[in-house]
């Protein structure tokens, strides 16, 4: 198919009629081009049309309480929507179609499954979260109210620096958009973007962040609806796609590639509770949505993830099978290239909203995360002590919001290389996995451990990661046994959120001897796996044997409710909540 | 086998649809039950 031309757009350079094979191969050498106009009208349009929905539901005096969670009764629809357009980022649709472009008919399954369990397997979790918690509004004040500060901050910690990396990374993907579909440059498409979502984000916060999520996943949906099959038909639908099968690999035709698994599946399989339990954009959810909807509403989220992040990496199956070769080398040409290539220019328009949408509605929830976590894990626990006034809270989220913008349109305009911080986030997120979750079930976990398990496993991560200490002979051996116990906390830990104690008890020893048979001598080959599963079975070590010899009084989990609350009392809310009667902005306190 | 691979590239943009209904007529019945208690819908 011929892409259409309008006054509006031009291709650069000019090219003629082609058929589309042929086409293809030029479009390998530029990507359409839309006019400025164009693209700070589409922008405008967008961000327009979702700053406007905001106001719908904008009040001029907020509360601090719903700016953080809205009312603790989200509805099912607005709650998996939200959920699965935060967790669609714009990295989502270009690693899925990488991982179809370089595995090939298993790629795309490898990367969009594992990200859509890791909300799956949260929701266990979850409902014990909110079982404890009811209004609490971050993952930190639960476990402020089990533990005490430090481990709090630890968690803390960890969240601001995910939220902050993905800031940056979604402001690096509009720029990049921007400048690869337009004349307008990088930094713009940065700015553009991030005053953007700041702008339908600032006043109302969590409450924003979901209304023009479901509006934004509406739009995303249609659109990779439209899209996903417009590129396998017009590339020569599925006749193409099988004659094309010859061009893979005996691994990429293979859907069992142990390839995939090892460098693809396994990795994301290691990090599914991680992310989860690390990031309080789905915290946030969890403490947002109406209890009784917590389950639909993840389960809903996870097959909705699955099936739009797998569909959109079929286009990079198909671009292999094509034999495409990614423009400049780089695999994030791979969907533009493919639908510049094949379809009109409108297309391409829906395709940039695609994006777009993504981006803004992971970057507005990690700025509403952001905000939460100063304003109730920072301000409201370990500043105000007793005293947190609901107004400055408010304040000192909306000043969050401002300042955690400047601070990812900084990095993303200049490229700063923050990335690296991801290994370190990845390893912290790992960490703490099993001490937040054995705090919440298991009432001998102390302080103490919980903190000690959690800087013991980031050294010994740090050992391993970076081969600190010879991976070859007793040191090699030492990281691989803790590296087993690792998998074994894992496979343990998700078979029990679904199954109960004894089942994920069995499972845990199960993976646990497995791992010792088959995977000594041969783990300390993989380091980044080795020391992703090191810093699990460390923490999990070390936390069991300090609670086990401590002989600190057992811990009521029915204090955690009591001591977690609401900050706004109005006379509407204290009706059904246990903090009534207690004066404004005491009411979370103890 | 060409029926095969249409099945499996076409799937996910049928259960995206899928999703996409049920998503919708949730959000619609949230705002009608909203309404119906008085209360915002977010």
């Amino acid at each position: 198919m011929l892409p259409l031309r309008s006054a509006c757009c031009v291709r650069r350079p000019l090219r003629v009629f082609v058929p589309p094979t042929e086409e293809l191969l030029l479009n390998s050498e530029s990507l359409y081009q839309f006019s400025t106009l164009t693209v700070v009208l589409l922008l405008i349009a967008f961000y327009g049309g979702t700053y406007l929905m905001t106001l719908g539901i904008r009040k001029k005096n907020e509360d601090a309480d719903a700016f953080m969670v809205s009312n603790h009764r989200v509805g099912f629809g607005i709650g998996a929507a939200s959920m699965t357009a935060t967790w669609i980022w714009a990295a989502s649709f270009y690693a899925a179609a990488t991982s179809g472009y370089t595995y090939g008919v298993s790629g795309p399954i490898h990367y969009g499954l594992w990200g859509a369990l890791m909300i799956l397997f949260i929701y266990p979790f979850g409902r014990r979260f909110r079982k404890l918690a009811p209004n609490a509004h971050t993952l930190g004040e639960l476990i402020h109210a089990r533990h005490g500060s430090s481990s709090q901050l630890i968690l803390a910690l960890s969240n601001v620096l995910g939220s902050v990396i993905s800031l940056m990374v979604n402001f690096t993907a509009a720029g990049a958009l921007v400048s690869v579909l337009s004349p307008l440059s990088f930094q713009a498409g940065v700015i553009i973007a991030g005053v953007g979502v700041l702008l339908y984000t600032l006043w109302s916060g969590f409450r924003a962040s979901v209304l023009t999520d479901f509006a934004q996943l509406v739009a995303l949906m249609a659109i990779a609806i439209v899209i996903i099959p417009a590129v396998f038909f017009a590339m020569g639908g599925p006749s193409e796609l099988v004659a094309g099968l010859d061009n893979l690999s005996v691994e990429q035709t293979n859907f069992f590639s142990t390839d995939a698994i090892l460098n693809q599946g396994a990795p994301f399989f290691v990090a599914v509770l991680a992310y989860a339990i690390g990031n309080q954009t789905i915290s946030q959810r969890l403490f947002a949505v109406n209890e009784e909807h917590i389950k639909p509403t993840f389960l809903t989220a996870t097959i909705g993830y699955g099936a739009i992040v797998i569909g959109l990496g079929m286009i990079g199956l198909m671009a292999l099978t094509l034999g495409v070769e990614p423009l400049n080398g780089d695999m994030n040409n791979l969907i533009p290239q493919m639908v510049s290539g094949y379809l009109p220019p409108i297309f391409i328009a829906l395709f940039f909203i695609l994006v777009i949408g993504s981006l803004s509605s992971t970057a507005d929830s990690d700025l509403s995360a952001l905000s939460a976590i100063m304003m109730a894990d920072v301000y409201g626990k370990n500043i105000a002590r007793g005293r947190a006034d609901p107004k400055r809270m408010l304040l000192v989220g909306r000043l969050t919001m401002i300042v955690a913008t400047i601070i990812g349109i900084v990095f993303a305009s200049f490229s700063l290389d923050i990335l690296v911080m991801l290994v370190f986030v990845g390893a912290l997120w790992g960490a703490i996995v099993f001490p937040v979750i054995a705090s919440c079930f298991w009432n001998r976990v102390t302080n103490a451990a919980f903190t000690t398990s959690v800087l013991v496993a980031m050294v010994l991560f740090c050992a391993a990661r970076f081969e600190l200490i010879s991976l070859a002979g007793p040191g090699g051996l030492f990281f691989e046994l803790l590296a087993c116990i690792g998998g074994g906390v894992i496979i343990g830990l998700m078979v029990f959120g679904f199954l109960g104690q004894a089942a994920g008890f069995i499972a845990g020893i199960l993976t646990l001897v497995a791992s010792l048979i088959f995977a000594t001598g041969f783990l300390r080959d993989y380091t980044v796996l080795l020391a992703s599963l090191t810093a699990y079975g460390a923490s999990t070590l070390v936390c069991v044997v300090m609670s086990l010899a401590s002989r600190q009084a057992r811990f009521d989990f029915d204090t955690i409710g009591q001591r977690v609350g609401n900050y706004d009392l109005s006379p509407a809310k204290s009706d059904d909540q246990p903090t009534e009667g207690r004066p404004a902005g005491l009411a979370a306190q103890h | 086998m060409t029926m095969l691979f249409s099945f499996y590239v076409l799937i996910w943009p049928v259960l995206t649809l899928g999703v996409l209904a049920l998503i919708c007529r949730a959000v619609w019945r949230d705002r009608q039950q909203a309404r119906a208690e008085n209360r915002e819908l977010v």
